[in-house]
């Protein structure tokens, strides 16, 4: 049985890490053979996500349990979703807090309520409010974007003219779905900016052919995340799955229409 | 990610000074957007807490390491549609799950049907009406599979990775 231990060095001497998310080492003991190990914590740089791929790393490692200082409540839920049973509120070196766990003190502490306590714990209480939260969050990290989009829009009805955007977009229904897909292509972010853009498009008179192919690279397509997206998976595949996604797009977007159209909406 | 909202209001303030009655204009469109949208903002809020309640990312990655076949269709593509967040956020996941064997036909499907997110669709139906939506969905999903498939033909015997 492997446990982790969040630490801010590479030794059983190493006091334990304030953060599970952002210390510097997990500290990772086989309990049956004693052996250990200091992985680097993937999320040390403390960037966003950081907290998730301590998660990944955790679970990767088939990690039954994680001590730790301090667990975030999302980090939290995964850990317990995956299985991984976590004990917050630690100090002392890493070394000590093992000994504990072996002689099972720690979970001794905790039940009798002297000692640690799980701060996720109250939040796994409640899963609903946790869901809404995650929910809020997510909603309005939205917001801004979405309203920088309205705005623009705005913008674009007020002072550019339809005279304009038909010098762009022929009316040549597969010169207009290329273009489209080549903007939705260049841009990128929620789909939701995607459907506002290309449905304020159509009042221009722009083809549905094109708004298609647009919103379908929208997300399919992310030259922006292609460095993200060749550093996790490869340059090879990102490429060719970019690629294929936008070849993709002209053929799913002309049949879309044509369906449409059949059925006489 | 502030910075487009924020170069809008800068922009939307010089040109208030420069062609007031143009901007008045510019901002009335921009409220009535919003305003249509308020409605199937409100459901999209409504989907995003049923589905953060039901399923966490690191359960539906699992996904994707499982099945083959057409479950190893049929996963990849589930998971991806009711995936959330940002992109950045599942890479270290996908990468984590290339690691341990999963192969590049699952993660091209997953990617794809990223396209399709369920709690989104109320604001989709409003701009592009229900019909629509249900082709594109359906066609998108489709379009998964056979860039699934031309991907898992194309990596193969590619060891660079």
């Amino acid at each position: 049985m492997k446990i982790a231990i969040s630490s801010d060095g590479s030794n059983l001497n190493a006091k334990v890490g304030d953060k599970f998310g952002t210390s510097q080492y997990l500290v990772i003991v086989d309990l049956e053979s004693g052996e250990f190990e200091a992985v680097p914590n993937p999320g040390a740089s403390g960037q966003r996500g950081a907290g998730m791929q301590a998660v990944v790393l955790a679970i990767s490692k088939d990690i039954k349990t994680v001590l730790t200082g301090y667990c975030s409540p999302a980090a939290y839920n995964h850990l317990k979703a995956n299985g991984i049973e976590v004990l917050t509120d630690l100090s002392g070196t890493v070394g000590e807090m093992v000994e504990k766990y072996k002689k099972g003190e720690l979970e001794a502490e905790m039940r009798a309520g002297t000692g640690p306590k799980s701060r996720g714990i109250k939040v796994d209480k409640s899963a609903l409010v946790q869901a809404t939260g995650s929910s809020a969050r997510q909603f309005i990290a939205l917001l801004p974007m979405l309203l920088g989009v309205v705005l623009l829009i705005g913008l674009f009805n007020a002072f550019v003219s339809k005279q304009f955007l038909a010098s762009i977009f022929s009316g040549n229904v597969a010169l207009d779905t290329l273009w489209g897909a080549c903007f939705g292509s260049i841009l990128s972010g929620s789909p939701i900016n995607s459907y506002v853009i290309g449905g304020e498009l159509l009042k221009y008179g722009i083809s549905l052919f094109a708004v298609t192919a647009f919103i379908i690279t929208w997300v399919t397509v992310g030259l922006v995340q292609m460095p993200a997206e060749i550093a996790a998976l490869g340059r090879r595949f990102a490429l060719l799955r970019n690629g294929l996604s936008f070849i993709l797009a002209i053929p799913i977007a002309i049949i879309t229409v044509l369906i449409l159209n059949l059925i006489g909406s | 990610m502030i910075l487009f909202p924020a170069a809008m209001v800068v922009i939307y303030g010089v040109l208030f000074v420069v062609m007031p009655d143009k901007t008045s204009l510019a901002l009335k469109s921009s409220g009535n957007i919003f305003l249509n949208m308020l409605m199937p903002l409100g459901l999209v809020f409504v989907l995003m807490i049923f589905l953060n309640l039901l399923l966490k990312p690191t359960q539906i990655a699992r996904f994707l390491g499982k099945g083959a076949g057409i479950k190893g269709i049929l996963l990849p593509a589930a998971a991806g549609i009711v995936s959330t967040g940002p992109i950045y956020v599942w890479y270290p996941l996908l990468k984590d799950l290339r690691e341990k064997g999963a192969g590049n036909s699952p993660i091209g499907i997953f990617l794809y049907n990223r396209a399709v997110k369920p709690f989104l669709l109320p604001v989709m139906i409003a701009y592009f009406g229900w019909e629509y939506v249900v082709i594109l969905t359906a066609l998108t999903v489709l379009g998964s599979i056979a860039l699934g498939y031309s991907l898992s033909n194309l990596m193969e015997g590619d060891n660079s990775l």
